[in-house]
């Protein structure tokens, strides 16, 4: 597709399973179209050089750095946020297990921290401590240490097993 | 009913593992977007800025110059007064860079527009003509003088001070060894993970600054001096804060820039620092001791002389005037040395501002001691834990006072060592590694002891207010951003209360709100700020029981007060606590609340910790364990305490191996985690934790200590012990980087 400059582009996505139409910039990062366009803050900008993981969201199932990607490239492509992974007000099973692990301290590698872990146990249910810790090791926190991190993750691995 | 000791779960957590917590960039409001323009070169003359493509761009509001801003910037920054004595100091006026622009990534223009993409294009275009001057990057050619930072100051030396006990010549010279000494700490960057950011908005009268903070109440006095604007008029509100770890108590004239452009637009204006900015905004450590040790045959540790050097970079920082104060009289550490001559520098370079980090001060003077007390084990092939316990300070002789008048308050350091060699199981991991490095690996063991100071006053604040329902809010001056001290707290609150942890609410961080408050930061946040609420609830506890009184047509002293009832001693008549402080809104004196602002004092926790090292053929070290022992007074909930020595310990590591700012005429090099090595999972060593069962209390209600700094103040002197004792070199600088094993 060509565009000029200043053009916006029409994109149409699924976010947390609701749809949203929007004109954006084709420059526009996916995390600053999730927090602007649609205030979905809970996903949080780090680094903007997609070493920290603060901004990871699942794209069609896989998780993504959205620093890293284009609003336009998530066009007709399913999404889900932090803000996604709770339903009923109810907590996820690994929601759950980072607060009863005391898996956080200031709060924002968790967003990123906890949809990393979804995208892992979604991809394997079973994991020892030495594959967590390389699955996460794109996930920066600076508070934690990540003992309590990789315990919570190994316990939710175990509240979804049972 | 008993709340405190036990690891109770973080009453908050909810919206941050949801996505609903509220950082500062995640405030909606109308507001104009700031970014800035950053000067290319370390020191130059600001000649001409060319701003009028920018201005003419869609969505650019304004691009101002320091010469702009500085009409509202009226004072500069810093020092902070309350902990630095400004008159020995040499302080240059910092504010927005005006007439010349003293390190490279300084912000030299502003520019405001109506979002950040356009923002960032605009900046583009701002072209800033800047003529070179002669710049001194390098600490050792700055204390020459030759090329000046501060023409006005004439010389680069911001302070030197004299730290003097005892008759450290004499000692030496009665010495049995002498040993010169080179122990250094390298720059690294305190990388919260979330970066700072702002937004000032300005209705006409007041100021409404969201600030991503540790110090509120200060940065309103701040702003309030430096804009001329009374307190009255500024409020300043902590949103969530993504970690500080003391770079959060610093002030920078990109923040003043966004409020004085706020108060000139009559806008709301903000800035978020993106990772880069971050990284050049916020820089810490790198401090040098160069000196000689005196000590006997038999390991006593004699005489320390020598000179300390400590890096400013190019202005003074509201927080790293502590550091070359506060580092000389913390070198005694735990150890009976009373014979010391150190002079204390701080140099001014063409480098970015540094400010503290995490232990400041303690971590510095504890690895020169560490290192010293290693160098004598060295020398006399002693063991590391028999010379430490041939120097501690006897139990017999506390309170210590330590040759620079620091009053050691509680504590037995040796038995303390003794414990924790044995729970921490010292000796048998030095004997595994041995046996290791026999099958031909590179693995070894490094113990590292320390003492502290933490608990800082001058003074904390706190409202505990009973609502009509019985519920509880408790207003404190602590601002706790990511330890969990307000559950720690809630805890304290729920016991002097004797009502449900349910029912009590923490709150903190708005300066309205909240009328004082000093803030968190010097592992001083339970011990200060949980005393001072623990006093406010038990003033309000006896209110209640005066409103339970006057309900029963009792005297006071005839109210009883357990488990959530009053009882009426004599009659057995009982009102329970709901029913109480319905009936304090209904009569006389409607309400029940009580404020305190405690005076509050030092404190020193100490500790042992051991690291357990592995090094690759290719000279790259890991920590595979960390293990502490620590003696850190009353510990109210057990999971957050080990909280802190996790997250000190991880960024332990990072300073000992792979954290480094690296800084040269092109300006700092390490810009992005791509460059700049923070510990990620992979790196992070599995933790042990372990608090002295037989505490020694602080004088502090709460009895506790402080414990948000321990890991990263002794950390980097086990560690760096450890990659000794696994490869037979010798170490005495942090970080120790690969080409410094394989060297």
């Amino acid at each position: 597709m060509q565009v000029e400059p200043g053009q916006r582009v029409r994109i149409r996505v699924k976010v947390n399973g609701v749809y949203y139409e929007d004109e954006v910039e084709p420059r526009k990062l996916l995390v600053d179209f999730l927090r602007e366009n649609l205030n979905l803050t809970g996903t949080k900008i780090g680094c903007d050089t997609s070493t920290c993981g603060a901004c990871t969201v699942l794209l069609n199932g896989k998780s993504v750095k959205s620093c890293t990607v284009l609003a336009v490239q998530a066009d007709g492509k399913e999404i889900t946020t932090i803000e996604g992974l709770s339903s009923d007000s109810k907590l996820s099973p690994v929601q759950q297990a980072f607060k009863d692990n005391f898996a956080l301290q200031c709060g924002f590698c968790t967003a990123g921290m906890i949809v990393q872990a979804h995208y892992i146990l979604s991809e394997k249910r079973e994991m020892t401590e030495e594959e967590v810790r390389d699955m996460i090791h794109g996930n920066i926190c600076r508070c934690t240490g990540y003992q309590n991190i990789v315990n919570a993750i190994l316990d939710a691995s175990r509240r979804m097993r049972a | 009913m008993s709340y405190a000791g036990k690891s109770v779960k973080r009453l908050y957590d909810d919206k941050f593992v949801t996505g609903r917590s509220t950082y500062v960039d995640d405030i909606k409001v109308n507001s104009l977007y700031a970014t800035f323009v950053r000067s290319n070169v370390a020191h130059g003359v600001i000649k001409r800025m060319h701003k009028e493509d920018a201005l003419k761009m869609r969505g650019v509001v304004a691009v101002f110059t320091g010469e702009e801003l500085n009409q509202l910037i009226k004072g500069g920054i810093g020092p902070w007064t309350t902990y630095i004595d400004p008159r020995p100091w040499k302080i240059p006026l910092w504010r927005f860079a005006q007439g010349e622009t003293k390190y490279n990534g300084e912000p030299v223009a502003m520019v405001v527009a109506q979002d950040k993409y356009t923002a960032r294009d605009a900046a583009e275009t701002v072209n800033v003509d800047i003529e070179p001057l002669e710049a001194v990057i390098d600490m050792e050619e700055a204390k020459k003088d030759k090329v000046l930072v501060h023409k006005e100051l004439g010389t680069n030396l911001g302070y030197v001070g004299d730290f003097n006990a005892g008759d450290a010549e004499k000692a030496l010279s009665n010495a049995d060894r002498r040993v010169e000494v080179e122990i250094a700490n390298n720059r690294l960057i305190p990388s919260p993970m979330e970066p700072r950011g702002i937004v000032s908005q300005y209705d006409g009268a007041n100021l409404t600054i969201w600030y991503s903070t540790q110090i509120p109440h200060f940065a309103r006095a701040e702003f309030s001096r430096i804009f001329n604007i009374p307190e009255s008029r500024i409020r300043v509100i902590m949103p969530d804060v993504g970690g500080g770890f003391g770079s959060k108590a610093h002030i920078l004239p990109e923040e003043l820039a966004v409020i004085a452009a706020s108060i000139r637009l009559g806008k709301t204006v903000r800035w978020t620092a993106t990772r880069t900015e971050e990284m050049i905004a916020t820089n810490s450590r790198h401090n040098v001791f160069r000196g000689e040790i005196g000590f006997k045959n038999d390991g006593t540790l004699v005489a320390i002389k020598g000179t300390l050097d400590v890096e400013l970079g190019a202005y003074l920082t509201y927080t790293e005037g502590l550091q070359p104060t506060i580092i000389p009289p913390m070198i005694p550490g735990p150890y009976r040395v009373r014979d010391l001559a150190i002079r204390s520098r701080a140099i001014y370079t063409n480098t970015i501002p540094i400010t503290m980090y995490r232990g400041a001060s303690r971590p510095e003077a504890t690895f020169i001691i560490e290192r010293i007390m290693s160098t004598v084990a060295d020398e006399l092939k002693m063991d590391d834990v028999e010379v430490r316990m041939r120097n501690l300070v006897r139990e017999d002789q506390m309170p210590y006072t330590n040759p620079f008048g620091l009053k050691y308050d509680t504590g037995d350091y040796p038995t303390l060592l003794k414990e924790g060699v044995k729970v921490l199981e010292y000796n048998k991991l030095k004997e595994w590694a041995e046996s290791e490095r026999k099958k031909g690996k590179k693995v070894g063991v490094g113990l590292a002891y320390y003492l502290e100071i933490c608990g800082f006053g001058p003074y904390e604040y706190s409202e505990t207010r009973v609502n009509e329902d019985g519920s509880v809010i408790v207003a404190i001056g602590g601002t706790p951003h990511g330890q969990g001290t307000e559950t720690a707290i809630a805890q304290l609150v729920a016991d002097e209360l004797q009502i449900p942890i349910e029912r009590i609410k923490v709150t903190w961080g708005d300066s309205e709100a909240i009328p004082a408050g000093t803030g968190t930061y010097g592992s001083r946040t339970l011990a200060i700020a949980g005393s001072a609420a623990m006093a406010s609830s038990r003033q309000a506890l006896e209110k209640m029981k005066r409103v339970a009184a006057r309900s029963m047509k009792a005297d006071v002293e005839e109210i009883e007060y357990r488990n959530g009832e009053f009882v009426h001693k004599k009659e057995g008549k009982k009102m329970s606590w709901d029913a109480v402080a319905r009936e304090a809104y209904s009569g006389k004196e409607p309400g029940v609340s009580a404020s305190v602002t405690l005076e509050g004092d030092v404190t020193f926790p100490y500790g042992v910790h051991v690291a357990v090292v592995e090094v690759d053929d290719y000279g790259i070290a890991r920590v595979k364990e960390y293990r502490a022992y620590d003696d850190i007074g009353r510990v109210i909930n057990p999971a957050l305490a080990e909280g802190q020595v996790h997250g000190g310990g991880t960024q332990a590591v990072g300073q000992a191996l792979y954290e480094l700012a690296i800084i040269n005429e092109n300006g700092q090099l390490a810009v992005t985690y791509a460059d700049y090595f923070v510990p990620t999972a992979v790196e992070a060593p599995r933790f042990k934790s372990y608090f002295a069962e037989k505490y020694h209390p602080s004088a502090y209600l709460t009895k506790s200590k402080g414990v948000g700094e321990a890991s990263l103040i002794v950390g980097p002197a086990a560690i760096v012990r450890a990659i000794e004792d696994a490869t037979g070199k010798r170490f005495n600088k942090t970080p120790v980087t690969p080409e410094d094993i394989l060297k």
